[in-house]
């Protein structure tokens, strides 16, 4: 099957909570005859809109998971990878920013830049992917896009490039005029369906040929034809278009688009813009690592006629099993190919192979490269890469932050017992940054992940999807050990009474490892303690650093290195030499002086000037770190790195502090010491807790 | 002691106590060259000195965003205290980022009142006390001579040092009486200490030179070579 890749757009819709996301989504999916009728997110009618296919989603009208759906807009296959808008979420964000070639940020016309689109933006700036604007609810009161074109270039430093006007705005909006052709374009029709195009009106006729000399100058900058054109005064819509085009993909220019999804107008153009302006497969970069040569970087080929090389981005459990969502990036995935799981390096068979339209599928015999697709009943994680055998690559590994945030559940009867374990069996699989794991002592289910919504959100899902209903504990912070001074052990584990003995040496010292959180180094010379039982020590030291002696908790950034000890020809065991090794352990990590860490989030509030000086000081107040400011007219931006166990019920403070005006989101940032005299508080509270 | 031995590293220390050997706690400095030279990169070095001898400091950018400042400040940063131990430098850092302040301000919302408002917020809630206030990005050109004198103002009611940078034109060679070059030749008077940057001839290399100094740290004329690559300071 050969595919013209230049007709195949992979992209990706970002943007703030509420911003008619959705909402956008849903028409374009009608106007590309993917659905034939239009639900609202909140809709009266219990349908609700297509891409959300959680039950809880469509109950809090915001979109969770993301999930990919294709559609086809003259002549061309896109790729809709719909995201998450919320920072709890980022994994999903990140995931889907992987794996898309381009995006469109969407903006509310009255919100503007809020807080969350500045952090999908920065997220979109680290994995290069170049993006369109879309200004949306145009139609709403207060509308204003020249503002929040204003703000793109402020807020995000975006080269914010207005290619429409609209034609009327808030209830008067009735259309737009494209500046590339010069033409009015309205959309008629009980659902916007039918595009006419008109004479650009009177009234805003100046102002559109202000905005294409505008256009001209910057998109000049990109394609000497246009220039040489503009100087001749004969550049062509296919100039102009050609050169926004390099523009965005060199991340130079972003082009702003406008409309009102809900009022079904510009959503068309929107979609014209899509083909335009972002990137097809072969435009984009994607580096892969070969595990055979040292994770040397390969550029992949996006050729089909290559060996195959796909990533999996997602994972969902949904009522046909388990569906796996891959990206080709080249090479053909067919059914009945065999295709090995580089991570695992387990041959598996492609079966059902489907393309998904949201929770319907289209069952296909072949996807090519480029191409996003998803596969049944195929046994990985996601992040994980398939080839087809005769190469080993890995598509650059994804960076998954650690959970920050845990909390204890309890099933409340054994029905609901058996659901939850079930849905936390998905779950984890579904999702990196969310972890389940029965604790030891308590006995208690602990959850942990990215922030208390992240959580909530899932204790809702096992609610709903698993009918497992549970009752939940309060939220901990997931504090680490680490240490701070090299120190020596020697210990010497016996015991001789009573059935066959048990011996073992082990001496060594342990010390501060600036990367990664553990490393076990063998210096034994002359075999002081036999080869076989070297593993069984390192055993016994990771069995130490799951429990700290300061609070409990897992030990992170520790070198141990031995280099002596003895054995006993009829006592030495592996048991004997792991309890040798938690002794030697517990005799040194105490010399070292251990600290306690936890987890630092990168707060960012935003909100009127005025409530400037009481929002540093409630972060200052939870211990934060206030980096800086950034004002603007009346409106401030305050960057502040605030422990998360600080965190908790801020929304609550920050409301009553600034009057419901400001709003802040957070993101883990890294781990840092607790002061001491914090650290002796959590000390004291985790002790009494045992007891 | 040890914080002391690093603050000796950065040759910028000049500036910090007069020939008598007291501290300069008061001072309106200006920093003036022509674009590209590194006002930034000097002004952040005043300000790491000035950090490591204890004091806070409010680094105003004006039309600069908030990352992009923090940038240069992370690579000077590193720059100097390379070759410094990990748990120290570590430790440096923090110290570096609780004792240093960013505000942004676009060009047109920046005056007196503002700062001096946002400085006496940040005093009543305790969040930050600062002694050295670091203005980069005034506009000298379009600025009122009214506004400089408020600020001089400011610097005298609340005890604080503060540096500006200035922005030197090619074509443009006014001087004033004691040697400051436009667009600051009228306000010239106004500040206690004025030091340029300045290119050798034919030659890359940068250095930093006296015009005036009423305050008994440095004597007028050249006073300090600059690494043209890093645009650090190097020892006299």
């Amino acid at each position: 099957m050969s595919r013209d890749l230049k007709k195949v757009r992979n992209i990706g819709i970002s943007a703030h909570i509420d911003s008619g996301k959705t909402t956008l989504t849903e028409r374009i999916l009608f106007y590309t005859q993917r659905i034939h009728a239009i639900h609202e997110v909140r809709g009266k009618d219990g349908v609700g809109a297509k891409m959300d296919s959680m039950e809880l989603e469509k109950e809090r009208g915001i979109t969770i998971a993301s999930a990919a759906t294709n559609c086809n807009w003259k002549g061309y296959d896109i790729n809709i990878i719909d995201t998450p808008g919320h920072v709890d979420f980022t994994i999903e964000v990140e995931r889907a920013l992987r794996v898309l070639d381009g995006a469109v940020l969407i903006l509310c016309s009255v919100g503007g830049v809020q807080s969350q689109s500045i952090t999908v933006n920065r997220q979109m700036t680290r994995y290069k992917v170049p993006r369109i604007a879309f200004i949306n609810k145009c139609d709403r009161t207060g509308a204003n896009p020249n503002r929040v074109t204003q703000q793109l270039r402020d807020k995000l430093a975006l080269n914010a490039l207005p290619m429409q006007l609209p034609i009327g705005l808030e209830v008067e909006m009735k259309g737009i005029v494209d500046i590339v052709t010069m033409k009015a374009i309205y959309f008629d029709g009980p659902n916007g369906e039918i595009v006419r195009e008109e004479e650009i009106p009177a009234g805003l006729r100046e102002e559109a040929e202000a905005m294409r000399e505008q256009l001209l100058d910057a998109a000049s900058m990109f394609s000497e034809e246009l220039m040489e054109a503009v100087l001749e005064g004969t550049p062509t819509p296919e100039m102009i278009m050609e050169a926004v085009r390099l523009g965005t993909l060199e991340l130079e220019i972003t082009p702003v688009f406008i409309g009102s999804a809900y009022k079904n107008k510009g959503v068309q153009s929107l979609l014209d813009a899509v083909l335009h302006y972002l990137p097809c497969p072969t435009d984009i970069e994607n580096i892969a690592l070969d595990l055979d040569h040292d994770e040397s970087e390969v550029k992949v080929t996006n050729k089909t006629e290559d060996p195959t090389v796909a990533l999996a981005f997602k994972l969902e459990d949904g009522r046909y099993g388990q569906l796996t969502y891959l990206r080709t990036y080249q090479g053909t995935l067919k059914k009945g190919d065999s295709i090995v799981n580089t991570r695992t390096g387990k041959k598996v068979k492609v079966g059902r192979l489907v393309r998904m339209h949201s929770d319907e599928m289209e069952e296909i015999e072949e996807s090519g490269a480029g191409d996003i697709v998803a596969l049944f009943g195929i046994d990985c994680a996601s992040g994980d890469t398939f080839c087809d055998g005769s190469l080993n690559y890995s598509m650059s590994s994804m960076y998954i932050p650690a959970p920050v945030i845990s909390l204890a559940i309890k099933p409340v009867d054994n029905k609901a017992q058996g659901n939850m374990s079930k849905a936390l069996n998905r779950f984890t699989k579904e999702d990196p940054t969310f972890k389940t794991y029965v604790d030891e002592e308590s006995n208690e289910t602990i959850i942990s992940g990215m922030g208390e919504l992240h959580l909530e959100v899932y204790i809702e899902r096992m609610k709903r999807e698993y009918a497992a209903e549970v009752e939940v504990g309060a939220p901990q912070v997931s504090y680490r050990e680490t240490i701070s001074q090299r120190a020596e052990f020697d210990y010497i584990h016996k015991k001789q009474t009573g059935g066959s003995g048990q011996f073992g040496r082990v001496a060594g010292f342990m010390e501060p490892l600036e990367e990664g959180d553990y490393e076990f180094v063998d210096s034994i010379v002359g075999g002081s303690i036999p080869r076989e039982f070297i593993s069984a020590c390192d055993k016994g030291f990771q069995k130490s650093l799951k429990k700290g002696a300061l609070a409990e908790a897992p030990v992170t950034g520790v070198r141990v290195v031995i280099n002596d000890g003895n054995s006993h020809s009829v006592d030495s065991s592996d048991v004997a030499f792991q309890l040798a090794a938690i002794g030697a352990f517990k005799q040194g990590y105490l010399k070292a002086k251990p600290i306690l860490m936890e987890p630092i989030m990168k707060v960012s509030v935003e909100g009127p000037t005025e409530f400037q000086g009481s929002v540093m000081g409630s972060l200052n107040q939870r211990r934060g770190m206030v980096l800086g400011t950034s004002e603007e007219g009346n409106y401030t931006v305050i960057d502040a790195e605030v422990p998360l166990a600080e965190m908790f019920g801020y929304s609550t403070i920050l409301r009553s502090l600034t009057q419901g005006k400001a709003e802040f989101t957070m993101e883990f940032a890294t781990y840092r010491q607790v002061p001491k005299n914090v650290a002796e508080e959590i000390i004291k509270e985790r002790r009494k807790e045992k007891k | 002691m040890q914080k002391m031995d690093l603050a000796d590293k950065n040759p910028l220390r000049i500036f910090a106590r007069n020939s008598e050997g007291d501290p300069v706690d008061k001072r309106m400095g200006l920093l003036m060259s022509r674009p590209g030279l590194g006002k930034t990169a000097i002004l952040v070095q005043i300000a790491l000195d000035n950090i490591l001898r204890g004091n806070q400091v409010l680094h105003v950018s004006i039309g600069q965003s908030l990352d992009k400042t923090r940038a240069w400040y992370n690579d000077i940063f590193k720059d100097i205290f390379d070759g410094v131990k990990l748990d120290q430098s570590k430790e440096l850092r923090d110290k570096v980022l609780r004792n240093r302040l960013i505000m942004t301000f676009k060009e047109a919302d920046f005056t007196r009142p503002k700062l001096e408002e946002r400085i006496n917020d940040l005093v009543a809630q305790d969040v930050f006390r600062p002694s050295c206030v670091i203005i980069d990005g005034y506009d000298f050109e379009n600025g009122e001579t009214q506004e400089v004198v408020d600020l001089k103002d400011m610097a005298d009611v609340l005890g604080l040092q503060i540096w500006f940078s200035a922005l030197r034109h090619r074509e443009d060679d006014r001087l004033s009486d004691d040697g400051v070059p436009a667009p600051c030749h009228e306000v010239g008077g106004y500040f206690d200490t004025v030091v340029m940057i300045q290119p050798e001839k034919d030659q890359p290399d940068l250095s930093l030179v006296v015009v005036k100094d009423t305050t008994g740290c440095v004597k007028p004329g050249k006073v300090l070579d600059l690494d043209p690559s890093t645009y650090l300071a190097k020892e006299p």
